[in-house]
């Protein structure tokens, strides 16, 4: 085990064992502390993971404290009481969350600050909402202190295990994808609306459980304060101030903004004023922790973490380079892609894998394809060449769902126009991008996993709470992500981010990952722009053995005639939408009107090629 | 009715002068400013307290006039400094951060005027005068009148200000494409700096006009006044001008029209909500925006 993770264990135990030696007051306020923490922990889970801000998460507190009091006040058992409420207000965040199926970033940010102004004057003015005069009583093993904080830790636990389980299922990497690669992340699987909505649920949910706590603790609720707007800008204060994506950032940053003042003010004879301080204190340091350390606490502790693993030499690094052999398939059983059940397959073979009769994308009356007619047979790799411009990429994405397109396009026989970018991978389509269609804040390993996405057929709250096959799924999804690794020569670098490793790697970790999700077709979109030549050259023996070893059908789009006429069975030339030239690789290059348009004038095959 | 609607556009003049700086601030730094309502009411805190007990030093009780003065000049230099403080460091930066440190911003400004004046309601005499003019069977007092000029004069400056100037023609170039402005020879750090100091010098003038139409001012009440605005930018699309001042004048006339309809407390918030996420529903790119933009 690293020294840093032992540390942590130690100082948690430290914390835990060392609080409940305080007296009851001071239980009491950490009480307090853990309702705020859970709320930041809450509004984490949607800025962390969907970039989303949400300026309304005290509302949603008063929504959870104002539903428990009002189910329980009126005899509900209180598992019941904070059922209803964790589940009302998850509802009142995903009603919130709609508009974020139109806009992005700023503008919900604003449609949340206006939803929390409604509850201000509205929701929360209301006898009827605020169960005025009535009173909760707690359950009778909850009557002391020491038990309720007892009780609010093991809530604390409960919320951080659901944040692991959203980090480690469907749920959490499509949460990223639609962050960072929306519209791409369609072609694994990933249903960009449904998640979104989801991750304000679990927000709004693990909120609801922080209101419930509230409610547990304070019986009736008098003082809307904790609700109100100025409760919202805090939380958001303790979250940045805490670090975004760091649990123990943010439970640190809770108890210093809630706690410290709290403290400070029951030593007695204390001249202090905290509770005028902190807050003002807390809003300064939110300014300064964005501009200077955007990483906050949460920051600190990883830095500390890293310093410690290093002395202890826990940790080493590895070479950012894929080893260059593709790792014979079959060759033993380890190291084969299994095989994975498809929707919709048919049994007979088609003689064309991908048939393209009359082809047409118009964006906005420019009419990007005009009437593209192409056939890819089984086995094949298939060149598409043309100038920048020409439809290439239009192409890959009429054909993987990404573009509207008109015409037909036949996939095993199957129609896929008119189909979902999910289905059509279910079907057995993959493909990469020539920006690149990877998390780059995430691991190897968790981009690999996010491009299985269709073949996680769970639903992604069921995988959170780890119900039916989901976690046997899991296991045999991280398995296949394995194997592809190590097929690639990358399983050295599946704990290595992305966005760290150089341009080559990720080139090839995105086609591990386009391979890993099972495609009987692969679309390879300028796998090599921007790679010197030995690498383009590698890339091409990649090529040839993910066609020879892994059994697969490969169209790429490709500048560099040479790699074309090297492993190309047959290629496509398009121009301006429509095709110009189709044959044996070498004799479209040196088509005439195919040097014209995408070599030059100037120039002839061989030289304008070497670029 | 007729008069609620103009009672409602006075208050929506008075918005949209914040709202303009809030578009100014969006169209060349692409930050959404949610600090603008407490810089201009910082502003406008000081300017009265100095008018009741003096400016520190030379005990000079300055006229009411200069409240307004005051207001602006410290909005203008507040918002300059922030610009060079805080947004300047965040220029490459996902445009989420900057929108939250403007929210610290406003949390620490709004904090530091309970601290410094109290969190009774500051009672605020109109800078404008006492004057009173009744329009169509709506009795509007000076500042509402003022808001309602401000807003045109604002309107009308902003166009020429942007077909007549070679510094407007920056600012325009600056909105297209930052990189290539500045390699056009475009001081593009200017262009920052003058949007910042006029949203601030905008904010000041509405927050010394909105503060005695309403009867006062608190801390945090220039917040929800902002919010309006933001809605009223939102709403007219976060890189128009015309649709700011379109906007904030339709939230204006919806809250008052809705206002004095219902009786019950916050049925005009909820209309104003329901106006934000319909709009943005059917064109997310708000009315006259441009698509993309945001």
């Amino acid at each position: 085990m690293p020294a840093s993770r032992v540390a942590t264990v130690v100082a948690v135990v430290a914390t835990i064992g060392g609080s409940l030696l305080l007296g009851d007051v001071k239980l009491s306020i950490l009480v307090g502390v853990i309702v705020t923490a859970i709320a930041a922990l809450g509004l984490d889970v949607l800025v962390a993971r969907t970039g989303e801000l949400s300026l309304a998460h005290a509302a949603f507190l008063g929504v959870g404290a104002f539903t428990a009091i009002n189910v329980g006040s009126r005899g509900a058992p209180w598992p019941v009481a904070i059922l209803v409420a964790v589940a009302t207000t998850a509802a009142a965040a995903t009603i919130a969350g709609l508009p974020s199926l139109r806009i992005h970033g700023l503008q919900v940010a604003i449609t949340t600050l206006a939803f929390q102004e409604f509850a201000d004057v509205f929701l929360f003015t209301r006898t009827d909402v605020t169960a005025a005069g009535r009173t909760w009583e707690r359950p009778a093993f909850l009557r002391t202190d020491v038990r309720l904080y007892l009780f609010a830790l093991s809530l604390l636990t409960l919320v951080l295990i659901v944040r692991h389980r959203v980090a480690v299922t469907k749920a959490g990497r499509t949460f990223l994808a639609v962050r960072d690669i929306e519209d791409r992340a369609r072609v694994f699987g990933v249903e960009p609306g449904p998640s979104k909505l989801l991750a304000y649920a679990i927000s709004g949910a693990i909120v609801g459980l922080g209101g419930s706590l509230f409610a547990l603790k304070a019986g009736s609720i008098s003082a809307k304060d904790p609700f109100l707007l100025l409760e919202s800008l805090q939380l958001v204060a303790i979250l940045v101030v805490g670090g975004t994506g760091s649990a123990a950032g943010i439970v640190t940053a809770s108890v210093l903004v809630k706690g410290l003042p709290q403290f400070i003010s029951t030593i007695p004879f204390t001249h202090l004023k905290p509770d005028r301080i902190v807050p003002i204190t807390s809003a300064g340091l939110l300014v300064v922790a964005v501009v200077a350390a955007p990483e906050g606490i949460g920051g600190v502790y990883r830095a500390a973490g890293r310093l410690l693993d290093r002395l202890t030499g826990a940790r080493r690094r590895e070479r950012p380079e894929p080893r260059p052999h593709v790792v014979e398939a079959g060759a033993d059983g380890a190291t084969m892609l299994p095989h994975v059940e498809r929707p919709l397959s048919l049994r007979m073979p088609v003689p064309a894998l991908l048939e393209a009769h009359d082809v047409r994308v118009e964006y906005g009356g420019v009419t990007a394809l005009d009437g593209v007619s192409l056939e890819v047979r089984r086995g094949e790799i298939v060149g598409l060449i043309g100038a920048n411009g020409a439809g290439k990429s239009t192409f890959f994405n009429a054909v993987s769902g990404l573009a509207p397109a008109s015409g037909s396009i036949r996939f095993r026989g199957v129609e896929l126009v008119g189909r979902r970018a999910s289905i059509r991978s279910a079907l057995g389509t993959s493909r990469t991008f020539q920006d690149l269609g990877l998390v780059r804040a995430e691991s190897v390993q968790e981009n690999v996993l996010l491009a299985q996405t269709w073949l996680a057929r769970y639903a992604a709250p069921v995988g959170i709470l780890g119900l039916g096959g989901t976690v046997r799924t899991e296991r045999e999804l991280r398995k296949r992500g394995a194997i592809a690794l190590e097929v690639f020569g990358l399983d050295h670098l599946a704990r290595e981010r992305v966005g760290a490793l150089p341009y080559g790697t990720m080139r090839i970790v995105e086609i591990a990952a386009a391979v890993a999700a099972g495609p009987d077709l692969l679309l390879l979109d300028e796998a090599t722009a921007g790679l010197g030549p030995e690498e383009s050259h590698e890339l091409g023996d990649r090529f040839l053995a993910i066609r020879d070893e892994l059994g697969l059908t490969l169209v790429i789009v490709e500048h560099h005639v040479p790699l074309v006429a090297r492993v190309c069975d047959y290629a496509y030339c398009l121009e301006s939408g429509v095709l110009i030239a189709e044959g044996k690789p070498l004799d479209v290059t040196a088509d005439p009107r195919v040097v014209e348009s995408f070599l030059g004038r100037a120039g002839t095959a061989s030289s304008g090629a070497d670029r | 009715m007729l008069a609620r609607i103009i009672t409602g556009l006075s208050a929506g003049a008075a918005y949209a002068l914040v709202a303009v700086g809030v578009v100014l601030i969006f169209k060349c730094t692409r930050v959404l400013s949610i600090a603008q309502g407490e810089i201009g009411a910082f502003g406008f805190f000081i300017g009265l307290r100095w008018a009741a007990r003096g400016i520190p030093g030379l005990g000079w009780h300055p006229a009411r006039f200069t409240t307004l003065v005051i207001a602006v000049v410290v909005g203008a230099v507040l918002g300059g400094l922030i610009e060079r403080i805080v947004i300047r460091p965040l220029v490459d930066r996902p445009p989420l951060d900057a929108l939250i440190a403007t929210l610290g911003i406003a949390l620490f400004l709004a904090l530091l005027e309970k601290e410094l004046f109290g969190t009774a309601t500051q009672f605020a005499p109109s800078p404008v005068g006492e004057w009173k003019v009744t329009v169509l069977g709506a009795t509007l007092i000076a500042p509402r009148i003022v808001a309602l000029a401000a807003a045109a004069a604002v309107a009308l400056a902003v166009f020429l200000f942007f077909s007549r100037t070679r510094f407007g023609l920056a600012v325009r170039a600056t909105t297209g494409d930052s990189t290539v402005a500045q390699l056009m020879g475009v001081r593009v750090n200017r262009v920052y700096r003058f949007a910042w100091v006029t949203a601030g010098a905008l904010a000041g003038l509405a927050a010394a006009l909105l503060g005695p139409a309403f009867g006062g001012l608190t801390p945090f009440a220039m917040t929800s006044f902002s919010l309006r605005a933001l809605a009223g930018a939102v709403i007219g699309g976060l890189d128009s001008i015309w649709g700011a001042i379109v906007g904030s004048l339709l939230v204006g006339v919806l809250e008052a029209v809705v206002g004095g309809q219902f009786t019950t407390p916050g049925t005009a918030e909820l209309a104003v909500l329901l106006l934000v996420i319909g709009t943005l529903v059917a064109r997310p790119q708000g009315l006259l925006g441009t698509e993309g933009a945001t």
